[in-house]
Parts: structure tokens; C-alpha cells; sequence
């Protein structure tokens, strides 16, 4: 078949006319061997100038075709999508990028007009050695698994689940609920002891879509949207080490939040002084309604301390200020004689409702007490003496029992999570968004969710909030019936120069090369493969080949843009 | 296997000396010998003289009579061991056990290789031996029983030659080093008429408990002569250095020493680093239409053939050099005796030393290219931030 080459410069308005002489661009293109046509157009990327090209290429019945426009990054799917509305395999097309790369880059006119010329050549020769890629289309999986069975996973689970849509949710404890779980009750302007958790819980139980799997681990995901491999690894009693393997469509993780360890600061002398407890430790005290010291007593003074931990990590976990409010209101509701005092860096009350919850706990005598910094937690007779101090000036209060409101810390299979699904963490640990305020549930990989506490501190609505957003996410592109297109320009792997060496097996970002033990070759597993040429790059033998970035096609574009 | 190789670290600590009757030859073959009779492993891989020639090869092997060929240190070293080992161990699974017995270098070679999944280790000993280095074999084609016999002379003397190959003159690293090397190593220096077996991984100690040997005697000896012979091999090597670089120091002195080069890849073939199936320098991709090629030479004025001769060697180089352990087999192997071994030891020594890393040492380190330090080269990167943190760090 003789090749047709049709190249289209396009003006973008004035954008390309200002700088660059079109018509020495036209003369000079013209005389090119295989190229047909070169035209001009004023608007290439409008429904006119779109139409205009589709026409024109049938007209001309051109095989290959470029466009000298803007940035690729910016028109090329449009105009791939014309040249195949007009028959053509939309592979055989390249862009030229004349806008950003000349007329916006160089002041002089016959300057920017030369290079121009070069790259449009360079364009021409490239597209000669384009191989017509096939699209393929595979069916989606529509089915979640959803990673942490806390408050964020069950909500992002429930409201997921349906009848054509099941959810794998996995919770590495050997029940569900999760921290919020093991909280008393929720603050009262949220509804007073709700019992929120327990009856979210019995509705994921009682959901015949909602597989859950308690006591077990995330082994190994790989894949893209719409199409994704687990393996989940059980640590159940009489299930221990079996695994199995699911398909999924896409990934949420709820992974949650730790308190830190206040052992790692031994000025709390948290597990060494007799009623130095934990906030979690309080709330089971509020649990079973029992607030004694360790002596059978109920306590007559306790400090709350804010922030243990916030220096160390270097964040605010915003919602301590909450809950410990929170014990502030029960210990007056509950022991009225009892002599409250709040220790706090910073007060966060950020919600509408936070201020006058706070207004109410001073009215009930709470006394409350800026620190700049806890200095020792220590015994003293009978009671506790809390030292801190305070714009330089060392003070302390003694009371019977403390509080201590640790920050929230990533949980431990953070690290291990992005390590297996390549996903980027922020300073302190937690998982990173992103885009923190205009995609805050989403991550690099697509198709990857996160939802909760694991992007750092946030309270129980916040949470629910997002994993709403993770769900409309999916729902609005896991839909039942609808196709994906994986990437066509895609890896592949020459079997008789592969060494099997496993070179590009650690280089390759989304694990989609394996090593095939009986031919002694690595394979591309296409559907996962993006096409992002670390492994042709790493190849020692030079064995694999982007399909769509091969040799002869780089060296013809260079060559030509270098003449 | 990783837990296995923590364990090694703390190796070698006693050896077992075992005193030489007849000839060393002869106290390491009744060793081997042992262990073949018992089944301790099933076949040995060695060098041994093809009988009525003089030539040297590697056999695998099992039928004990065949210890009368086998010479643990020949003269020459033909093929690379390396090679050698993987050409039969690369698709893994062996099923036998087995020993191979190999210059340290070659024994480097196999760890590098290894790392490469290129050989199997999993049921292999490596065994090594101090070694005094290998004749030029060139010069043994042309003499053989001559050289032999100087060769005889340097070893028991442990003589730094003249007449030893470049690359075994200029070598450091002829004997035990401190890592996950070889499973066993078998020491000559030390005290006169004695071998000393030294384990140097757990296989290496059950193979000597399994042939009823005590590691219990002293390597005090060993060591010290070892050490005095590495300083003085260090000197030379690098005096070598000093010289080398100082003649290649622009690229025209660099390029002058391979201009000699007649593009017969004997260097690669040799080299047993470079496992690629095919080189891309052997394949189609180089070749273009003849219209190129006159295009090129008018635009230079002459083009000269074959192509890519230069860029071979530059090629091979940047390929392989991290890995180079400097065995010398690419210069033993060229035909117009280029120094193409000494180039390549050279440039390794700079390169490998960028990325703290010496091939062969530990199987567990990987190869500098396949992984990704954040602080390596960031004086390259971000020379700013890079002064910074150091100056932080004085601080």
C-alpha cells in the first residue's frame, strides 16, 4: 500500500500565525516524498474544523496523517478519534506540538518558522514507521474490595453494595468496627450514644453482597480500573495461611488510624504511674460505667491532657479537643463533685456546634489550662502531679488521675499497602491524595480509593463524608455492562533475546511483568501494562520494545528533527 | 536463604589444616574425593588438561579416575568459570548436588551471574582457592611446557610476575574476601606444607562436618600472609590505576588503545558478564541502507569500517562495567592484544566505587542499577541541597 501522508497545520486563532510563517511551513512540507497534502486550518479542535479534517482525509484517502497544532497533551485523543471516524487506524497519526514548543517559545519569527518546519519533518518521518495498534476492549469487573473494616470501610462497603455489585471487605482484626467501635458514644450534638457503629455493623452482616473476611490480609493487588487481582491471605484459627484470589474492579482502602505510643515519650509515665491512662482506655472506662481509680475510689480531681504526641509528629489529630470535652461533660454529669482540668497546646473546635460545647463545659466549672509543653508526669503520695510549662514559666497541677489524649498515627500496614499498590505517603505517614482539595479521595493509580482516617486525622462525619465521595466515584465509572480500553502502546517482550535476567521485573511500577520459569523469558501481562517504557529502558539485552515507541520510530524523529 | 547469609557474615572464624603429603593437588583431590565416595555431593566442577593436548577445559565431574586430568590451578584460564557454570546451571533445578571449584574471580563472576538469575545456586558449593594468578594464554600457545613450568615456579612463590596476565598482576581480590561469597574456601598461603579448609557459609560448614573435619584450627597464619600479600597486590593495583589513568586521561588516549581493535567480539564472547542471547552489536539493528552509510561519509569525509567498533566497546562497557571482576578473560581473548581487560578494570574500579559496590562480594547486595538510593549521586542531581545536608551533617 503507497502511504498518503496529509499533514494539518492548525493556527490556533492567532496562537501559531503571530510567530510562525504557515505558508513557508506549507512549501516547505509540500515537497516531501510521501506527503500528499498540507493544509491549513484556522480552528482544527472545533466541531467545524474536525469535521473539515474527517471530510478531508476520506477525500484524500490519506494512511497516515499529522497535525502540527498544540500540545498533545491537550488534542491528541481528539484528533486520534477523528482519524478514526474517517477509517483510518487512529495509531498512524502523530501531533506535532508547534504552539508551546515554538510559537510560544521563540520570539523570532523565522526562527520559530524553522523549527517548526523541523519538528512537523520530524513528525513525518516518525509516522511512516507507526505500526496500525489494535484497540482492545475488555469487560469490566465491577465488584470492591474494600481494605479496613472501621467506621470508613463499613460505610464506603453498605453504600456500594448491591445487587450487581459485590464488596470484598477486609479487616485484618477478627471483628469489624474499628476504632470507632470502641468508642462510648458519639458526641451528644451528633445523637447521643448512638449506637452507630453496632447497627452499621449488623447491616454489613446481613448483607448478602458484603463478603467479609475477618482476621485477614491484602497479600498482593495488581491491575487497573475496572480490572484488578487481590490475594487475600487469611490469619483465622484453622483458616491460617489460606489464601484466595479475587477480582475486583476497584480498590478502597479504609486502613484507619493508631493512637501513638505514649511509652515512646517517657515524660507521660503512661504504663509506669497508676492511673496515667489513655483516652481509649477512658472510654472503656465510660463503656462499662465505672470511673475508679485503681484503689476501687472515684477520683476527686483529673487532668485532661491535650496534644501528647502533636510535637513528635508535628500535626494537629483534631478531634482530641473534641473528646476529651467529651469526658470533660461526662465526669461533671457523672461525679459532680469532681475537679476537671483541661491541659491544652491549641483548642481545635472548628464545627458550628463545637463553640457552645465548650461554653457548657466552663459553665460546668471545667477549668481549662494553656501549656506550651508537658514536662513530667510523675507520682507524688497520693496523687499525680502534672508539670508543664508555659511561656517559659514551669507550673503544675496535682489531681488523682490523667488523661491522656494521644495523636493519631498512620496505621502499621500503611507503609506496606503503598508499598504493594505504589501509592505515594505524606510526611507524616499517612496516605496522600491526589489532589488535597480538588481530588481528595483518589490516588496516582487509578482506580485506587482512600477514605478515612489512613489520610490522616479527620472525625467520624468527615469519614462517613468521604466514603461517599469514594463511592460516587465508583459507581459513576464501575458501571455494570460498560467496557474498559486498556492502553495500546503497551510493552513487549522479544522471547529470543529475553536472558530472563528479571531486570525489568524490578524496575516495572505497576507489576505487570512476570517470569516465565519454562521458557526462561519475562512476559507483559498487556492489560496491566501502561506503557511507560521503564522496562525498555532497563532491558540489558535490549530485548523489549514499546510498541508504539520503538526503535526505528524514535531514531527516524530524532535524526530528522536534528538535520 | 536470606537468614542463611547473616549467618555468614560471622565466617570464617577456625579452619581445618590438613597437611600436605605428596602435593597439594593431591591432599584437595583425596578431599573431593571423599566427598564424591560419600555422596556428599554428586559431581565437581573443574579444570582439567584434555589428555595428549595442552589445552585446558572444565568438566563436570563424577567418575573418580578423571581426578588425574583435573588441576585446581592450571597455568591459563581457558574459559572462565563463570561461563562455565552458568552454561549448565542457568535453567535451575539441577537436581545433583554440586561442587565447582573456582578462582576467586570466577567465583565472583557466578555471584554476579546469580544475581542475574543466570545460574542456580540452590544445591551448588562454591569452593574457592588462593590464587597465585593464570599465565597470558597466548603465551602459553606458543610454549606451552615452558610457561607451565615458569608458572609452577611463580606460584609456589606466590611471585607478583611480570609474566603473570595483567589482570592477575594488578589483582587484589585473589583470595577469601569478607563477604557471602563462596561456601568454602580452600587456603594455600599460610603455613608451608598445609592447606587450610575454611567454611565461609553454613553449606560450607556441614560440608566439612559431613567429611568428618573440626573446624577448630587457627586462621592466624593464613590471614596474616594473606593480608601482607593483598597489601602488596594493592600497591600494584594501584600503581596500575595511577598509570592507566593518567595515559587515557583524554578521550583520544582512551580511544588510541582500542583502535587496534578488528570488531571480532572475542572480548564479549570471553567476558562471563555478558550473558546477553544476542549483543545488540551482532544483531540487524545496526546495519542501515547503504545510502546512509554515503551520506555519512560525505558529510565527514570518510567512514570507517566496519562501524561501531568504538561504540561496541563503549557499549559493552556501560552494559556490563558495575559488574566487572576484573578476571582478565576479554584481554586473554583478543587477538590484536588490546589491554581491553585493563581498561575495563579500571573504569570498573571508578564506577563501582560511585555506588559502594564490589561485584561478587555479597550474593545479598543488589546490583547498583536495579535499585534506587534518594541520596545517591545528589551532587549531580541537586548539587545545592546536596551542600547543604553535608554541612548539616558536619554540624
Amino acid at each position: 500500500m503507497n502511504k498518503k501522508i496529509g499533514v494539518y497545520v492548525c493556527e490556533c486563532g492567532p496562537n501559531i500565525p503571530e510567530r510562525i510563517d504557515i505558508d513557508k511551513v506549507i512549501e516547505e512540507l509540500s515537497s516531501m516524498g510521501e506527503v500528499k497534502t498540507v493544509k491549513r486550518y484556522s480552528l482544527l479542535c472545533s466541531n467545524d474544523g474536525k469535521k473539515f479534517l474527517k471530510e478531508d482525509i476520506e477525500k484524500e484517502e490519506l494512511t497516515h496523517v499529522v497535525v502540527a497544532a498544540c500540545s498533545p497533551k491537550e488534542h491528541e485523543n481528539t484528533f486520534m478519534k477523528v482519524c478514526e471516524e474517517a477509517g483510518m487506524n487512529p495509531y498512524l497519526f502523530q501531533m506535532v506540538n508547534i504552539r508551546e514548543q515554538c510559537a510560544w517559545m521563540i520570539p523570532d519569527k523565522e526562527e520559530a518558522t524553522s523549527k517548526a518546519i523541523k519538528y512537523i519533518k520530524a513528525g513525518v518521518h516518525r509516522v511512516l514507521f507507526h505500526d496500525p495498534l489494535k484497540q482492545k476492549e475488555l469487560e469490566i469487573n465491577v465488584d470492591v474490595l474494600v481494605i479496613g473494616g472501621g467506621i470508613s470501610g463499613i460505610e464506603a462497603s453498605l453504600s456500594l453494595a448491591g445487587p450487581n455489585r459485590k464488596i470484598h471487605l477486609v479487616e485484618k482484626t477478627d471483628s469489624l468496627g474499628g476504632m470507632a467501635g470502641k468508642l462510648s458514644q458519639i458526641l451528644p450534638h451528633q445523637g447521643s450514644k448512638i449506637k452507630l457503629v453496632k447497627e452499621k455493623i449488623e447491616q454489613v452482616e446481613n448483607n448478602e453482597n458484603i463478603h467479609v473476611y475477618t482476621s485477614s490480609d491484602v497479600k498482593e493487588v495488581r491491575g487497573f480500573l475496572g480490572n484488578f487481582e487481590a490475594v487475600v491471605k487469611s490469619n483465622q484459627e484453622n483458616k491460617e495461611g489460606i489464601e484466595e484470589e479475587i477480582k475486583v474492579g476497584a480498590v478502597v482502602l479504609a486502613t484507619g488510624f493508631e493512637m501513638f505510643d505514649l511509652k515512646e515519650n517517657p515524660v507521660y509515665g503512661y504504663g509506669e504511674i497508676e492511673n496515667v491512662v489513655s483516652a481509649l482506655e477512658f472510654e472503656e472506662m465510660i463503656h462499662s460505667e465505672k470511673i475508679e481509680l485503681k484503689n476501687g475510689k472515684k477520683p476527686k480531681s483529673v487532668a485532661l491532657v491535650h496534644c501528647a504526641g502533636r510535637k513528635e509528629k508535628g500535626y494537629c489529630s483534631k478531634v482530641c479537643c473534641l473528646y476529651t470535652l467529651k469526658f470533660a461533660h461526662y465526669l461533671k454529669d457523672n461525679l459532680p463533685d469532681v475537679d476537671v482540668k483541661e491541659l491544652y497546646m491549641d483548642l481545635c473546635l472548628p464545627h458550628k456546634q463545637d463553640q457552645s460545647y465548650f461554653d457548657q463545659a466552663k459553665e460546668k466549672g471545667v477549668e481549662f489550662i494553656r501549656m506550651d509543653e508537658v514536662e513530667k508526669i510523675k507520682k507524688s503520695g497520693d496523687k499525680i502531679e502534672v508539670e508543664y510549662r508555659n511561656n517559659d514559666k514551669a507550673d503544675k497541677v496535682s489531681v488523682d488521675m490523667v488523661v491522656i489524649a494521644p495523636a493519631m498515627v498512620p496505621s502499621q500496614d500503611t507503609s506496606h499497602l503503598a508499598e504493594l499498590l505504589n501509592l505515594p505517603l505524606d510526611k507524616s505517614g499517612f496516605f496522600k491524595e491526589l489532589h488535597e482539595m480538588l481530588d481528595p479521595v483518589a490516588t496516582p493509580m487509578e482506580g485506587v480509593y482512600i477514605t478515612g482516617c489512613a489520610l490522616g486525622p479527620r472525625n467520624i462525619p468527615e469519614s462517613m463524608t468521604q466514603s461517599h465521595a469514594t463511592s460516587g466515584k465508583i459507581l459513576s465509572s464501575l458501571i455494570p455492562g460498560r467496557k474498559v480500553k486498556p492502553e495500546v502502546k503497551v510493552s513487549e517482550i522479544k522471547e529470543d533475546l529475553c536472558t530472563g535476567c528479571q531486570t525489568c521485573l524490578s524496575v516495572c511500577f505497576y507489576g505487570a511483568i512476570s517470569y516465565d520459569p519454562f521458557k526462561g523469558v519475562s512476559v507483559v501481562n498487556e492489560a496491566i501494562c501502561r506503557g511507560c517504557g521503564s522496562c525498555v529502558g532497563s532491558c540489558p539485552s535490549g530485548a523489549i520494545r514499546s510498541k508504539h515507541f520503538t526503535y526505528y520510530q524514535l531514531y527516524q524523529e530524532v535524526m530528522e528533527a536534528l538535520r | 536463604m536470606s537468614n542463611n547469609q547473616k549467618e555468614t557474615k560471622n565466617y570464617p572464624n577456625k579452619g581445618k589444616s590438613l597437611p600436605v603429603e605428596k602435593s597439594i593437588k593431591d591432599t584437595v583431590f583425596n578431599i573431593f574425593k571423599k566427598a564424591l565416595e560419600e555422596n556428599i555431593f554428586d559431581a565437581l566442577l573443574i579444570p582439567a588438561k584434555v589428555p595428549d593436548t595442552d589445552a585446558y577445559s572444565w568438566i563436570l565431574l563424577q567418575d573418580e579416575s578423571l581426578f588425574d586430568i583435573a588441576d585446581p590451578l592450571p597455568p591459563v584460564m581457558t574459559v572462565q568459570g563463570g561461563r562455565a557454570l552458568s552454561s549448565f546451571s542457568k535453567n535451575g533445578e539441577l537436581g545433583l548436588k554440586i561442587a565447582a571449584l573456582l578462582r576467586p574471580c570466577e567465583a565472583r563472576a557466578v555471584i554476579e551471574l546469580f544475581k542475574l538469575h543466570q545460574v542456580d545456586l540452590d544445591n551448588m558449593t562454591l569452593i574457592t582457592i588462593d590464587c597465585p594468578g593464570a599465565m597470558p594464554l597466548a603465551d602459553y600457545m606458543n610454549d606451552p611446557k615452558k610457561i607451565a613450568d615458569s608458572f609452577k615456579k611463580i606460584s609456589e612463590k606466590w611471585e607478583i610476575s611480570e609474566s603473570l596476565r595483567p589482570a592477575c598482576q594488578n589483582c587484589h581480590r585473589f583470595s577469601l574476601m569478607d563477604g557471602t561469597g563462596p561456601d568454602l574456601h580452600i587456603g594455600l598461603l599460610g603455613e608451608n606444607n598445609k592447606v587450610t579448609l575454611i567454611a565461609n557459609s553454613p553449606e560450607g560448614n556441614d560440608l566439612l562436618e559431613k567429611l568428618g573435619f573440626e573446624s577448630k584450627d587457627s586462621l592466624d597464619k593464613w590471614k596474616t600472609e594473606k593480608e601482607k600479600l593483598v597489601k602488596e597486590k594493592t600497591k600494584k593495583r594501584e600503581s596500575f590505576l595511577k598509570e592507566w589513568q593518567e595515559k587515557t586521561k583524554n578521550p583520544d588516549g582512551f580511544f588510541n588503545e582500542l583502535n587496534k581493535c578488528i570488531n571480532c567480539h572475542n572480548c564479549m564472547n570471553a567476558c562471563p558478564i555478558c550473558y546477553c542471547q544476542q549483543c545488540y552489536f551482532d544483531s540487524q539493528m545496526i546495519n542501515f541502507k547503504p545510502e546512509i552509510y554515503l551520506k555519512k561519509s560525505r558529510e565527514k569525509g570518510a567512514l570507517r569500517f566496519p562501524l561501531n567498533t568504538m561504540l561496541f566497546h563503549i557499549g559493552r562497557m556501560s552494559h556490563m562495567v558495575l559488574s566487572c571482576v576484573a578476571c582478565g578473560a576479554c584481554e586473554d581473548a583478543c587477538p590484536v592484544s588490546i589491554p581491553v581487560g585493563r581498561l575495563f578494570s579500571m573504569v570498573g574500579d571508578k564506577t563501582q566505587k560511585q555506588f559502594d559496590y564490589v561485584p561478587g562480594l555479597n550474593r545479598e547486595d543488589p546490583l547498583p542499577l536495579q535499585i534506587f538510593k534518594e541520596d545517591e549521586f545528589c551532587e549531580v542531581e541537586t548539587p545545592n541541597e546536596c551542600e547543604e545536608k553535608a554541612t548539616e551533617e558536619v554540624k
